[in-house]
Order: C-alpha cells, then sequence, then structure tokens
C-alpha cells in the first residue's frame, strides 16, 4: 500500500510536484528528491541553522519541517536564489567582504540574510538577533555583519 | 593589476560556498551507494559479554554487519600509538567505542539495524578524573597502566630563586575540554574499484593520515589507497586524526559489499563520539622578587588523555613549550604527565595543549600583580622576553625581533582607543572589568613531529598562462586555498583568478604531512615558490630569447614577462608559454619544502623545538552582572605577530573566528560528562557562540618580524585562539575582584565564585 502523499511546490520558481512519505522531511525532499544539495544538514534538530530555507518568504529550517505540510507552498533555496554565479547582493557582498570560510553554514545564512534584508532590518543588534539562529563555527560572524551591511548599502543605492 | 600579495581579492572557494555549488561529502552520491551506520558502546569501561548481531541482520535493507573479526587487515586505528582497535573486541574503553558496522540501502535502515543491537556488557570500574587515575588502586584503562609518559622541562630548576624568592604565588587551575563543534559532521565516502584498491573522499584535514589508515585495516599498499578531500566544513583539529576512523569504518564496509559505502555522522553521535580539547589540571608554585620579576616557575599538568592515546603526547610537547608564556624566567621546571581515564580521549584541537597552560599562566601573571601591588600590564612589561633576554621555556634564544612588547603595546593602545559600546543595557549591578594575556606560539610541528614537517606541490603551466597548482595540505575554512593562490600568483606574476588550486588528492601529491599547526600557508606556500623555481629554470631562457636579454635579467608581473628594470621591455605570459608549448618544453613542475633539523633532548626538555615563534596579545573588555553571573564580551583588542600578510581576509578571518570560538570555550562550552558519557550532546545543551554574542574586535597586524614562511610568513590559526579565554578570565576577575580557577565561567561557576561578595548573598544564604 503506497501511503505517499503528493506535494505540489513553487520550488525556485518552477512548479514542481513529489510523492513522499508522511515523516519526510522538507531538507530530504530538497536534497535527496529534487537534488539541491545546496542546502545543509548540521543538526537535524533545528538547532544550527545550516538547512534554511524560505518557506513562503519566511526563513525555516527545513529539518523541523514535514514536506507534506507544504502542499502549495513556494520554497527558495540557495541554488534558486542567485543562480549558479550567486548574484544576490548578499551573497555578491560576502564574497567581497571574506564572509565565507568552510561554507556549511553559508547557504542557510545566505537564507536568513536575503530575509534580514527583505524585512528591512538594519539595527545591527536587531540583525545580530535574527542571525542568531544561524550558528557559524568559523567567522566569528564580524564579517558576516559587514556583508550585510553593504549589501542593505547596495541595494539601497 | 595590484599585488595579489596582502589583498583582499576574493577567495576562491567563496563564490561556490554561497551559491550552494560546493559539495560536501554528504552531496556525494553514487549509483548503488549504501549508508553505513556504527552499533557503539553506551557506557564505559565494559567487557562483552556477548554480541549478537542478529536482529541488525533481519532489518530490510541490510547488506553487511561486520564486528570486529571481519576487518581484512589491522584492526587499528590511532595516529601515533596502536592502542585502539577500529572494533571493539573484548574491552569497551570509553562511551562511543565501535562493537559493529552496518551497510545499507538507507540511511534510516542503517540506523535502525545498528540501533536493534543490545550488546551484552558487564560493566567495569572507571576512572574519569586525571588526578585520581594516578592514585594507587585506581581502576587502570589500559594494562600498560594509566601514566602514558611524563613530559618534563628542567632548566636551572630548584637554583636560588626557588628557595629564596619573597613572593610566592601558588594555585591549581582546572580547565574544561572543548567541542570542535565543525557545521559539516564528520563524513566519508568509500569507493572500492576492485579487490585491491580503493578512492576515499573524505572531510578531513589530513588526507595522508587517511590513507595510511585505510591502507592499514584494509592491508592494502599505501598506493592503492587514494584520497580526495572533499570541500570540509570545518576543522579546528577535530578533522586532523578523526577521519582515519570515519574512513576506515567506511572502507571496511565498502571491501566487504563490493558497494561505495557513506558514512555521515549524526550530530549527536559526533558530539559524543569523538575527539575533544584536553581537559587539564594545571598546578603553578611561581616565585618573583619584590618588584614582581619572575624569578622561578613550577608548573605541574595533568592532561586528560582519555581512553586511547591518540594524539595527547604531542599535545603535552606543545604544552611545555608554551607553559610560561612569553616571560623570561631564571628557573623553570616543568612536569605535564599524560593520563588515561574513561572519558571521550582527548585529540588535536586549535592550540593544542597551549590554550590551556596560556590561560593557566596568565591567571598567574594576574595573581602575581595583585601580589606585589602592580598593574597586569605592567607586571607583563617587567617579565616579557625582550631583546636582551630571549630564552624559551625550553632555553632556546629567540633573535631580534622579538615582537611580544609590541604586541601589548598595540593591543592596549586599541584598548583604551575603544570608546564603549551599546549592547549592554545598564544595570545598578553591572560591573566592567578589562583583562590582558599574551601568547608565545611555536611556528609549524614541534621537533618531536618535525619528521612530518615537508610540503609537497606540483605548478602546471597552461598554454594560456593559467596555471593548475595541486597541493598537499587542505582547505577547511582557514584559507589555504586563498593563501596558496596568492603565493602562486604572486610569484608567477599572474592575477590570482588565472591560478586554480586544487584540493589535495594523494594520486598527485607526495605526503606533505597534516594540515595543523597552522602550517597550511606556510608548508604549501614554500612548496610551490620550489616548484616555481623549478619551472623558471625552463621559462626564464624561453622569455630571454623572446625580449633579447640575458635568462637572469627575466622577471614576471602583471601577466607578462619583462627585462627587469626597463618594464618596457615585455612579452605577454602567454607568449612565452606558446613558445614552450610549441617547442615541447616541460611545463609541469614539482616542489618540496622541508622544515630545517633542529635540537632538542626529550630528558631535560631543553632545545630549539620550533624554528620561528609569533607572538600575541588579546586585551578583553567585559561587562559582569554579578547577580546572574553573566558575562558579556564588549570588546576584544587583538594584536598579531604575523610575519607578513599573504591574504589579508583570510587573515582577519581567522583572527575573528579564533576570538569568538575561544570566547565560547571561555565562557559558554561545557562538557557535561557522567562517567565519561556526555550529557548535552546537542547544540541546544552544548552552547557555541551565536550572532548575538559576537564582541566588536580591533585588531593590529605586526609585519616586523619575518618568519619562516613564504615572503615571511607566520600561521595565524592557532596563536588567533590561544590567548583570548584567558584575557576575558582576566577581564572578569578584574571586574568582581576575585580569583575564578575553573574553566569555563558558566554562571553558575561565577556566581559560585562570588560567595559572600554575591549581590544577593545573604538572600542566598
Ligand atoms: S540541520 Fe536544520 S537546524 Fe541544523
Ligand atoms: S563558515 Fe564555517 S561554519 Fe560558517
Amino acid at each position: 500500500m503506497d501511503e505517499r502523499i503528493v506535494v505540489r511546490l513553487v520550488l525556485n520558481g518552477e512548479e514542481r510536484s513529489f510523492r513522499v512519505a508522511p515523516g519526510r522531511r522538507l531538507l530530504d525532499l530538497l536534497r535527496e528528491d529534487a537534488g539541491l544539495t545546496g542546502t545543509k544538514e548540521g543538526c537535524g534538530a533545528g538547532e544550527c541553522g545550516a538547512c534554511t530555507v524560505l518557506l513562503d518568504g519566511r526563513p525555516v529550517p527545513s529539518c523541523l519541517v514535514l514536506a507534506a505540510s507544504c502542499d502549495g507552498a513556494a520554497v527558495v533555496t540557495v541554488e534558486g536564489l542567485g543562480g549558479p554565479a550567486g548574484s544576490h547582493p548578499f551573497q555578491r557582498a560576502l564574497v567581497a567582504s571574506g564572509g565565507v570560510q568552510c561554507g556549511f553554514c553559508t547557504p542557510g545564512l545566505v537564507m536568513t540574510g536575503a530575509a534580514v534584508l527583505e524585512a528591512g532590518v538594519t539595527a545591527p543588534a536587531d540583525q545580530a538577533r535574527l542571525l542568531s539562529g544561524n550558528l557559524c563555527r568559523c567567522t566569528g560572524y564580524v564579517k558576516v555583519f559587514e556583508a550585510l551591511r553593504r549589501a542593505g548599502e547596495d541595494g539601497d543605492g | 593589476m595590484a599585488e595579489p600579495l596582502g589583498g583582499r581579492h576574493p577567495r576562491p572557494d567563496a563564490v561556490m560556498k554561497v551559491a550552494g555549488s560546493a559539495r560536501y561529502v554528504g552531496d556525494l552520491a553514487l549509483p548503488g551507494m549504501l549508508h553505513a551506520a556504527i552499533v557503539a558502546a553506551p557506557g564505559a569501561p565494559a567487557r562483552v559479554v556477548s554480541l549478537d548481531l542478529e536482529p541488525a541482520r533481519a532489518v530490510p535493507g541490510v547488506e553487511a554487519v561486520l564486528a570486529a573479526g571481519d576487518v581484512p587487515g589491522a584492526n587499528l586505528v590511532g595516529t601515533i600509538f596502536p592502542d585502539q582497535p577500529l572494533l571493539v573486541e573484548d574491552r569497551v574503553r570509553m562511551v562511543g567505542d565501535r562493537l559493529a558496522l552496518v551497510a545499507a540501502r538507507t540511511p534510516e535502515a542503517a540506523w535502525t539495524a545498528a540501533a536493534a543491537v543490545e550488546p551484552e556488557l558487564e560493566p567495569l570500574p572507571g576512572v574519569h578524573d586525571p588526578v585520581e587515575a594516578l592514585e594507587p588502586g585506581a581502576p587502570v584503562v589500559h594494562e600498560s597502566g594509566n601514566l602514558v609518559r611524563t613530559f618534563r622541562v628542567r632548566r636551572n630548576a630548584g637554583g636560588d630563586g626557588a628557595a629564596s624568592a619573597p613572593v610566592v604565588v601558588e594555585a591549581e587551575y582546572r580547565i574544561g575540554g572543548q567541542e570542535h563543534a565543525y557545521l559539516e559532521p564528520q563524513g566519508c565516502l568509500a569507493i572500492p574499484e576492485s579487490r585491491s584498491r580503493i578512492t576515499i573522499v573524505a572531510s578531513c584535514q589530513c588526507p595522508f593520515y587517511v590513507q595510511h589508515a585505510v591502507a592499514r585495516v584494509l592491508g592494502l599498499p599505501l598506493a592503492s589507497v587514494r584520497v580526495r578531500q572533499a570541500h570540509t566544513g570545518g576543522g579546528f583539529g577535530g578533522k586532523e586524526d578523526y577521519p582515519s576512523e570515519v574512513a576506515a569504518c567506511a572502507a571496511v564496509l565498502a571491501f566487504a559489499t563490493g558497494r561505495p559505502v557513506r558514512l555521515i555522522y549524526s550530530r549527536e553521535y559526533d558530539l559524543q563520539a569523538t575527539t575533544k580539547r584536553h581537559a587539564m589540571v594545571v598546578r603553578h608554585r611561581w616565585g618573583a622578587d619584590t618588584d614582581g620579576r619572575l624569578l622561578f616557575a613550577e608548573v605541574e599538568s595533568f592532561l586528560d588523555a582519555g581512553a586511547y592515546v591518540g594524539l595527547s603526547t604531542v599535545v603535552a610537547e606543545r604544552a611545555n613549550v608554551s607553559a610560561i608564556g612569553p616571560y623570561h624566567v631564571p628557573s623553570v621546571k616543568v612536569d605535564t604527565h599524560v593520563v588515561h581515564t574513561n572519558n571521550l580521549f582527548g585529540g588535536a584541537y586549535r592550540g593544542f595543549g597551549a590554550p590551556q597552560v596560556t590561560w593557566a599562566h596568565e591567571a598567574t601573571m594576574d595573581r602575581l600583580a595583585r601580589a606585589v601591588g602592580v598593574d597586569p600590564v605592567e607586571i607583563r612589561r617587567r617579565n616579557l622576553l625582550t631583546g636582551e633576554s630571549c630564552t624559551t621555556c625550553t632555553g632556546q634564544e629567540l633573535p631580534s625581533p622579538v615582537l611580544a612588547g609590541a604586541c601589548l603595546d598595540r593591543a592596549t593602545e586599541l584598548a583604551a582607543a575603544w570608546t564603549g559600546s551599546a549592547t549592554v543595557a545598564p544595570s545598578p549591578h553591572l560591573r566592567r572589568g578589562t583583562g590582558v594575556a599574551l601568547v608565545l606560539y611555536g611556528c609549524n610541528l614541534h621537533h618531536g613531529g618535525q619528521f612530518l614537517d615537508r610540503s609537497s606541490a606540483v605548478v602546471i603551466l597552461q598554454p594560456d598562462a593559467s596555471a593548475i597548482v595541486r597541493v598537499g595540505l587542505t582547505e577547511m575554512g582557514q584559507g589555504n586555498l586563498a593563501s596558496a593562490q596568492t603565493v602562486a600568483a604572486q610569484a608567477l606574476g599572474l592575477d590570482p583568478s588565472r591560478v586554480e588550486v586544487w584540493e589535495p588528492d594523494t594520486a598527485t601529491v607526495a605526503d606533505s604531512g597534516p594540515t595543523v599547526a597552522s602550517r597550511g600557508a606556510h608548508s604549501t606556500g614554500l612548496a610551490i615558490l620550489d616548484a616555481v623555481r623549478r619551472l623558471r629554470r625552463r621559462l626564464d631562457p624561453v622569455a630571454a630569447g623572446l625580449l633579447g636579454c640575458a635568462p637572469g635579467e627575466v622577471e614576471l608581473a602583471d601577466g607578462v614577462a619583462r627585462v627587469a628594470g626597463d618594464p618596457s621591455r615585455a612579452v605577454p605570459l602567454e607568449r612565452v608559454l606558446g613558445e614552450m608549448t610549441a617547442r615541447r618544453i616541460e611545463t609541469i613542475a614539482t616542489g618540496w619544502w622541508r622544515s630545517r633539523p633542529r635540537w632538542f633532548d626529550e630528558a631535560t626538555g631543553l632545545g630549539s623545538p620550533y624554528e620561528t615563534y609569533a607572538f600575541a596579545c588579546h586585551v578583553a573588555q567585559v561587562a559582569v552582572d554579578p547577580e546572574l553571573g553573566l558575562v558579556r564580551v564588549e570588546h576584544v583588542a587583538a594584536a598579531h605577530d604575523v610575519g607578513r600578510i599573504l591574504h589579508r581576509d583570510a587573515i582577519e578571518g581567522q583572527i575573528q573566528g579564533g576570538i569568538v570560538q575561544a570566547m565560547g570555550w571561555g565562557l559558554l562550552e561545557r562538557l557535561e560528562l557522567d562517567r565519561g558519557r556526555l550529557l548535552n550532546p546537542s547544540f541546544t545543551d552544548y552552547l557555541i557562540p551565536t550572532a548575538s554574542d559576537t564582541p566588536e574586535i580591533s585588531m593590529a597586524l605586526l609585519e616586523d618580524a619575518p618568519g619562516a614562511g613564504p615572503f615571511g610568513a607566520k600561521g595565524i590559526g592557532e596563536p588567533s585562539f590561544i590567548p583570548t579565554a584567558a584575557a576575558i578570565r582576566n577581564a572578569v576577575c578584574d571586574a568582581l575582584g576575585i580569583e575564578i580557577d575553573r574553566l569555563p565561567f558558566t554562571p553558575p561557576v561565577i556566581v559560585d565564585a562570588l560567595g559572600t561578595a554575591h549581590p544577593f548573598a545573604d538572600l542566598l544564604d
């Protein structure tokens, strides 16, 4: 008996349909069923933020989201944000500011940062609070903040 | 074109990482690939009474379940010492020890099968404290005894100073371990190619260690094991020795099934089972004259090696060299005992024993300052190594210039110039403090590891004047690709974007030793420069022919070959390479580097363990809420003796990241161990710093004392980490007016240490 559930998504701007087991995580749908391995798994427990994607525009940890609950939603992953060249302003600013080290936190950070910029949050303490769900063990976050500032300014100008 | 050296050109790995196209091990899959899981011991120590693997074999999708007897080669891992089985035969020594391995068609089936095994274990008495482990009658971890070895330094020990010093300070410091918390868990993909050769793709710092480990467990020649490093999501020492074990597991399963096998650790198992920074107990008895000038230092340390030796002996070697810091001390006695317990085994972690002993010596310097009534900065000035008195702990005479004093000056200036923070809300109880810490860091590998201190590179010039560079040291986030690219671009006169540095592959370069000890940029860079030198023996005559000059007059810059001193006479490098290609002149060269031989006497611990040293000073400014025991690090000023900046963003990133990681160790990161079992194996319970915790950071990079690296560079990966926690400790103690001698400073530790000085002490009573 096939218990699988049909999930229709607008995934990175494209209409897609998947058949998933009821317990399947959105993270696994993305990485395994859709082949989008840019989204990372650092903990599988909602603690690290490496798996962050935009679900109807809001950053969520995809390891905690059931794929079946996303029917009809729009999902954007790191691959969909700025394409293979990483051309979203925050991606470009991270490159220019040296805000990338091992890169494993980066895709998740990129998604949260893009949402922070989209929301127009500019106060440093608020930005820090919003980014605090994305752990980075390498950078100490300093150049990440610098990139957020730079992307915000570029966006304004 | 700006010179690549010291620049901020984008790191070569940055775009693929922001775009999500960099593939880590967990992103790689092959047709028919199986997934692995580990059956691990839940408690230790114990004797294995029985191990019934049938329940695992019965799980649908399972293809193989292996125990110790199934390992085709030697059932051994362990980088230095053959004391650790890949799979336990009869004796469990630590929680997480492997009992069996499973390969299945899905990760879920593999985990289910591993969980279905219920090993019958008979608990044995264990020992969990390194001091207790040396007491008579303590349970024995290995038959050889709990004391692995004592590492000593004896320099004028027991001289006059020890008997007659008017000021003596004594303390015992209890310093906790640390989890690396690299964001990417351990992982490996093993691809069997036949019964006699295998490819390993690993998240690792040391592909050559992995190569040796896999060859040993499979019983293959080294040449038949090819290890490619995948993009590696952080290491910090945690992917130095440990990935050998991960790869050995995957390789044994791959050989047994004839199929590719991928093993990715869950975060929980990763936290529970992998190596940690060593917990240490450090005892000090230091003496000084009434002005605070040091007369003697006695240091006795107990290093908790845990259940296996791992790299503990090598960690102790570095700890000894750093034991008294960058201070002039006429009489020194150091004993570092490496001791087995049944705790998780200690491994490499950024700083390698130096952060613990630095934390201790900087605490003692502040104690001494208070004992003689001088300022902590002044007490350091009076004792720092300078041009006149430059003998290190091990009796090594350092040549001038020694930048310890310059680092202290610059860091204190930066701290004084800091104008304050808006991040902490004012509170009537809030107290502020400032703390200073310095480090003496031996660059590269200690004398004991110098047989590994070598490096290989290959440079292949392309007809379009781009260059392929193959290196033996890894990129794990620290910027090794960026510094290698910078060095090659500088030496070849190319724009960095024309130089492609490929991640290590043991089939393309010779064994280059491990990527550790802040030696990546140094060893890689010098091997690249050697390869470029050899290439130029062939390139320069061709260019000279085109330029009409002597080969010795050719210089490479800005993408051209030109006549030195007459830049108007130039030909594009592309033309030179076209000519070389047409004439079938070899455009590939290998390069090699090895460190200079040094002298060191193991019995006395005296000699020249390192070729060069780097200094650093951090000043931390903190706000402490004594009611809650909460510490906010507001500002850290960092001055570093870096020799020469290769890539500016990479070096700044190392310092910023090192500071924040060390702040986590000093304040937050507590390994809650109950008889060797980690009670907090998650990022909810083991807290690492978040974006909200980051202090403001100012830094000064001093380039006045060239090191032995390419263009004079010195390592930065570890010195960036070592002093921070000590500076924070001293700042908190300054704010509260008390001594705290345990790390980390979690709120309960601070409240407890305040005792009757707590604002609500009367109520709490
Ligand atoms: S993997 Fe989802 S939060 Fe860590
Ligand atoms: S760059 Fe390594 S975890 Fe953020």
